[in-house]
């Protein structure tokens, strides 16, 4: 039965208990709402994109006349009408292309009209004149000195004062992280292991392709309706672009079909409110085909890593050295934080005194690279994960016990000088070695298959601003029926269940009592920074734990009042105010509005009870530029463990992957199967992210943008086992201790699957995509 | 290099009630006219923008175009239209055409074959289609409707190149024509895609095995390849090793040796030639010892 | 461009419909019966988020025409509850947390549905088989598998 309804049976003190989600109902019978479904009646446009055919050049001519020579066509727009930029961190990046294209499929124009299928046949006719410039599409080859610059005012653009791009070249940010003193130390190193790893742009692949709605108003109000993780975010950069006072822009956003960092930030939304802009009082819908989320989206950025790092006799880290160039592709507005953050992570879960990290994010001419889910942290432990095991099988430790040595733990110093909060990162890898059976030698199912098992850790913080804030409005309904708003969003992972559960309890008041107010509309629902960076939980819930806690304390005032007793006697429970001293009880239906008379009706007291909160961390400092250093460079850590047993089928290179074992640190599970189910679908994604790769010709046109060739895991390739584990070791201001988990499910799998191949083939792949056709071929050469 | 529509673009939709008006349709409009069956090749190409036909002619409820007949003197006749899902589990199919079965029943997921078509995956000419190797090595004979009538035409001699098939303008499949498999025969079909199943093949092993007392081996085998060559292609040299050398594992070796030197694949986004032709070898060889340990069998 | 009339089933409920010649089934659906419970995920066949019934087998419905639709039945997720009351294999979707963003529920409901009533008791092996064409990013699949072998325990579909 859905959510709340009257014949469900109440669950009390819901937080830590597996209550069924608020949305399932809505979800298996085909009722809950996405953007496309919205219906917006036969006024509604329909835009499609021009896009690019060159991955870097000026536009030389664009001629339109065409496009609007064809019934149903109401307006085309190209980057000639607006020339304003747009960025998260970094306003690098025009909404449409102006005076140049710098990746193959840029918007640098659309068209509008009454219908998809005519926006299209429209967009076809447009006439372009491109002049070729030379393109670069790495992060090395952009760096030459005799690279092309892509963007030559670098200087010029409104930057963070945390990010620093480096203009006159392709470097859109140097994180610089210096620990001790790395020379002096590799010369204690017992041993010393040196690679390179390196992995290509993926995408995220939501089911759900982006989507937008925009109506310009004569009135100047505009509405956004769109998919996306960030509603508010959204509102703040296109209403800053585009000068549209913050209170005339309203973004309403319901459920997301899945984001994965990829609907965090601005992508495509802003092109649909200036195609709005040039219709106005039409609305005007823009979706992205399969095909467009490969090109035209945002990608998981590409990353070439050189290494080093040593250990003394007893395999103790001593140092590391570590260089990361990030392929950003061609904006990398949001980009850069990814740099920055994998510069202040850049040791991994490890505790390490002497540490010299340089992290940057590149220009190339290639698919806005941006956040995908793990931020960074997948990108970097593809490669420290594979070189700790190294290390630990030259200094001949057993890779578990090597990580259990070196990793990092609470109130370590870590690389930025930051005490690491609690944490307990040894019972995650106790848990997977032992999940996993790893040391343990297991034989193959068939004579030509050979069988592996490996083990990776990780860590990753929240990569946000200083000041990201969270805020929460709790309002009631004359039954007690309680409406809980907040701007975090619905992506799958099950915030507006854990929004519920955190109010009912920190209330009083049964799981079944609470609505989230969905859809999350600016106009209506109160701040909320974005919902990415698996903060939710721990932000929000705390924002919603202090407006329960607010309305808690004015309806308890209330009651004292009434009952002349005193505050501290009296508690909500189930819904209902009780006292331990007198065992009075005052249900909270009707009062919670109407409010409660004085003896003889001489008067009344209370009113509509409304309680707010917020959470915005007020303790995060910025960084050192040149070392990187500061007293508290992240709000926390979230760690964990996986580890898989696999065999690879030696005639064909094909792995199958047994089984995945997986345990976080958690702080508190407020949903324990919300979280199992996190772990499971982390596992899944990451093995996925082992295989996948996006791939380009030599001009930078994409060869594989469909799921014909961008292959995923499907049911069948599925591990038969997904071993799902947490640990709880509170976190300091966490609602009960809780932390985030959403992106760490998959940080490390892809280094765990290496670790296991070379435990089964001898073979180290430094290099992704994990093809089998990769793995056939190396081993032929081995053997 | 446009990015793909997102939708179908405009053509009108007949349906013609005979075969003679089907192929007449066609022959007129033969530039712009595109028989239409299951549509799951068809909307992708149109999508992309590789074929953009004005007139889709739907010809799968046309007479004999989803029927399905065995006779075990006469053997099988498939109708162009029979969709991959019924060729699949069609017990007599399943029965004594295992390996078509099979190769059915690898094509992509569930829904896709309720709508694609062995037609369709024949005609579309792809050396990449799944039924292909197995038409092949059974021995299966197109049948025609055109202008002029109906004409067979063997399927060694239907494929001519990546997307051309011997389908001339007007004319339509109706059928696929399988003789009655020899005694005691066998058969597998292989398929590597990226994924375990669902995916297209990278490589496609056909082997077709029945006892053959005129063999020297006592046995004949047939050996079809899919992807790694212009067209589907029977691998003549390997049958030719196991005619003349008595099964076994070093026959079975060499035959995948020559199977693999008789494909000529590219390198493409899916692949490389390299790897295909390893796995030509390798496919093949499994498949030899699946079916030998079938002959063995029965 | 030709549009042809057309008499559908969806639902059990009988429609009458004029579709444009390139207008998918899928599009029908959405646009024409503000049925938006089917999504569209790809429109090319890959991804299964279109998946409905049409004559009881589970098809993208984004690879029909509408007009090949003339005559026959079709069922969406929205018509797999009665009474507003789950089915089982919907009750098993919620009870296993099978569902996340829930994009992919709806094709998934349709393929399992199909799945169990031609085979109401399959192995694990075949349900993963079954589902190969419905894509999810979020959940992993084995809880929707759980949830198949669930509802296939109780007896339904």
């Amino acid at each position: 039965m859905p959510h709340g309804d009257i014949s469900s049976t109440p669950t009390s003190e819901p937080v830590g208990k597996s209550v069924r989600r608020v949305d399932v109902y809505e979800k298996v019978t085909g009722a809950a709402i996405f953007t496309d479904d919205i219906q917006f009646g036969p006024g509604l446009y329909h835009g499609r994109l021009i896009r690019s055919t060159h991955a870097h050049a000026h536009i030389v001519r664009i001629d339109v006349s065409p496009a609007l020579e064809v019934p149903g066509v109401k307006a085309v727009v190209t980057g000639r009408d607006v020339s304003t930029r747009i960025g998260m961190y970094l306003i690098d990046r025009p909404i449409f292309a102006g005076e140049r294209v710098r990746y193959f499929g840029e918007p640098i124009g659309a068209v509008i009209a009454t219908s998809e299928e005519i926006a299209e046949k429209a967009a076809r006719l447009v006439e372009v004149e491109y002049d070729d410039l030379p393109a670069v599409f790495g992060p090395m080859e952009a760096l030459q000195p005799d690279a092309p610059l892509l963007h030559p005012d670098l200087g010029e653009y409104r930057v963070a004062n945390f990010i620093f791009p480096q203009p006159g070249t392709n470097v859109s940010e140097h994180f610089k992280l210096r620990k001790g003193d790395v020379e002096s130390a590799w010369p204690k190193c017992a041993a010393i292991v040196e690679g390179t790893f390196y992995l290509p742009q993926i995408q995220h692949v939501p089911l759900e392709p982006h989507v937008s709605v925009a109506l310009w108003e004569k009135s100047g109000q505009v509405t956004l309706w769109t998919s996306t993780q960030s509603p508010h975010a959204q509102r703040d950069l296109i209403a800053q672009s585009l000068d549209i006072p913050h209170g005339n822009l309203r973004v309403v956003s319901p459920y997301v079909g899945g984001g994965f960092g990829g609907k965090a930030g601005v992508t495509m939304e802003a092109c649909a409110v200036v195609m709005a802009r040039a219709v106005k009082g039409h609305p005007v819908k823009l979706r992205m085909t399969r095909e467009e989320e490969f090109v035209g989206t945002t990608m998981r950025q590409s990353l070439v890593a050189h290494t080093k790092i040593g250990c003394d006799t007893e395999g103790n880290l001593l140092a590391m050295e570590t260089e990361y160039y990030f392929g950003g592709g061609a904006y990398n507005d949001y980009g850069v934080n990814i740099a920055r953050a994998a510069g202040y992570s850049c040791t991994g879960p490890y505790s390490i005194p002497n540490v010299k990290g340089d992290s940057r994010s590149v220009y190339t001419n290639l698919p806005i690279g941006g956040p995908m889910r793990g931020f960074g942290m997948p990108e970097i432990h593809w490669g420290i994960e594979q070189i700790m095991d190294q290390l630990a099988e030259k200094i001949e430790l057993d890779p578990a016990e090597f990580r259990r040595r070196n990793c990092v733990k609470t109130d370590d110093t870590i690389l930025t000088g930051m005490k690491m909060p609690a944490i307990d990162l040894v019972a995650c890898i106790d848990k997977v070695a032992e999940a996993i059976g790893l040391g343990e030698k297991e034989a193959p199912s068939a004579p030509h298959k050979r069988r592996g098992k490996g083990i990776a850790i990780m860590w990753k913080a929240p990569a946000m601003p200083p000041n990201p804030g969270s805020s929460a409005v709790v309002r009631f309904n004359e039954d007690a029926t309680l409406n809980v708003e907040i701007g975090a969003q619905e992506l799958g992972q099950g915030s507006f269940t854990i929004a519920a559960q955190v109010a009912a309890e920190a209330l009083g008041v049964p799981y079944e009592w609470v609505r989230v107010v969905t859809p999350v509309d600016t106009k209506y629902s109160p701040y909320e920074w974005q919902t990415v960076a698996s903060r939710i939980t721990w932000a929000m819930g705390n924002a919603v734990k202090a407006a329960a806690e607010d309305a808690r304390r004015q309806i308890l005032e209330i009651v004292a009042d009434h009952w002349d007793e005193d505050i501290d006697d009296l508690d909500i429970k189930d819904g209902q105010v009780i006292s331990y001293k007198s065992e009075r009880e005052q249900p909270l239906k009707n009062m919670v509005i109407y409010g409660l008379p004085n003896e003889n009706f001489e008067g009344w007291k209370g009113g509509p009870i409304i309680g707010r909160g917020k959470f915005m961390p007020t303790y995060v400092t910025n960084l050192d530029f040149e070392t990187g250093q500061g007293p508290r460079a992240v709000v926390h850590y979230t760690v964990g463990a996986q580890a898989v047993d696999l065999e690879v089928d030696t005639e064909t290179g094909q792995i199958e992957v047994l089984k995945i074992a997986s345990a976080y640190d958690v702080g508190k599970a407020i949903n324990p199967d919300l979280v199992l189910a996190q772990i499971e679908g982390g596992a899944v994604h990451g093995m996925s992210s082992a295989f996948e790769a996006l791939r380009f010709d030599e001009a930078g046109r994409p060869l594989n943008r469909s799921l014909v060739d961008y292959r995923i895991v499907t049911s069948v390739d599925v591990p038969k086992e997904i071993h799902g584990d947490f640990v709880e070791t509170p976190l300091e201001d966490g609602p009960w201790g809780a932390r985030g988990v959403g992106e760490h499910v998959m940080v490390q799998t892809a280094p765990a699957i290496a670790n296991a191949i070379n435990n089964a083939l001898g073979i180290r792949f430094t290099d992704l995509p994990l093809s089998a056709e990769k793995i056939f071929l190396a081993l032929e050469k081995h053997d | 290099m446009h990015m793909p529509n997102p939708g179908l673009t405009e053509f009108d939709y007949v349906k013609p009630t005979s075969l003679a008006e089907a192929s007449r349709l066609l022959a007129e409009h033969s530039d712009e006219a595109c028989p239409f069956m299951g549509g799951t090749d068809a909307f992708v190409r149109i999508r992309d923008g590789f074929i953009s036909p004005q007139t889709m002619v739907d010809v799968k409820h046309l007479p004999g175009m989803r029927d399905i007949l065995y006779d075990e003197r006469t053997g099988l006749m498939i109708g162009a239209a029979a969709t991959m899902n019924v060729v699949a589990r069609h017990p007599e199919i399943q029965d004594h055409y295992t390996l078509l079965a099979e190769a059915a029943n690898s094509v992509a997921s569930y829904q896709v074959r309720n709508r694609a078509t062995i037609g369709g995956n024949l005609c579309n000419g792809s050396p990449a289609a799944d039924t292909a190797p197995a038409t092949l090595v059974l021995g299966g004979r197109m049948v025609l409707y055109g202008p002029d009538g109906e004409r067979e035409v063997p399927a060694e001699a239907f494929f001519l190149g990546p997307g051309k098939t011997a389908v001339q303008a007007g004319e339509l499949m109706t059928a696929i024509r399988f003789p009655v498999p020899p005694a005691g025969s066998g058969g597998k079909y292989l398929k590597l895609g990226r994924n375990k199943i669902g995916d297209l093949s990278i490589v496609g092993v056909a082997i077709f095995g029945f006892p053959d007392g005129a063999a020297p081996s006592g046995y004949r085998f047939r050996v079809a390849l899919a992807s790694v060559a212009p067209v589907p292609l029977r691998a003549l040299a390997a049958e030719d090793v196991l005619a003349a050398n008595s099964p076994g594992e070093e026959t079975f070796t060499l035959a995948a040796e020559k199977a693999a030197e008789a494909a000529t694949p590219i390198d493409d986004v899916r692949a490389s030639a390299a790897y295909r032709k390893s796995m030509v070898r390798n496919l093949t060889l499994r498949g030899l010892r699946d079916v030998w340990g079938q002959l063995q069998n029965t | 461009m030709a549009i042809h009339s057309i008499t559908v089933t969806v639902n059990g409920l009988k429609e009458h419909l004029d579709v444009p010649s390139n207008m998918t089934l899928l599009q029908m659906l959405r646009e024409k019966l503000v049925l938006t419970g089917t999504k569209n995920g790809c429109m090319a066949g890959e991804c299964g988020a279109c998946t409905v019934l049409m004559n009881g087998e589970p098809t993208n419905s984004c690879m029909v025409l509408a007009v090949e639709a003339d005559g026959a039945e079709v069922i969406t997720v929205e018509g797999l509850a009665h009474d507003d009351q789950l089915n089982p294999l919907q009750e098993a979707f919620a009870e296993h947390n099978a569902v996340q963003c829930g994009f992919c529920t709806s094709g998934m409901l349709i393929s399992a549905h199909a799945l169990l009533e031609r085979n109401p008791h399959p192995t694990e092996e075949e349900v993963k088989e079954a589902m190969v064409g419905n894509l999810c990013r979020c959940t992993g699949y084995l809880r929707i598998i759980q949830a198949v072998e669930t509802a296939a325990k109780k007896g339904g579909a």
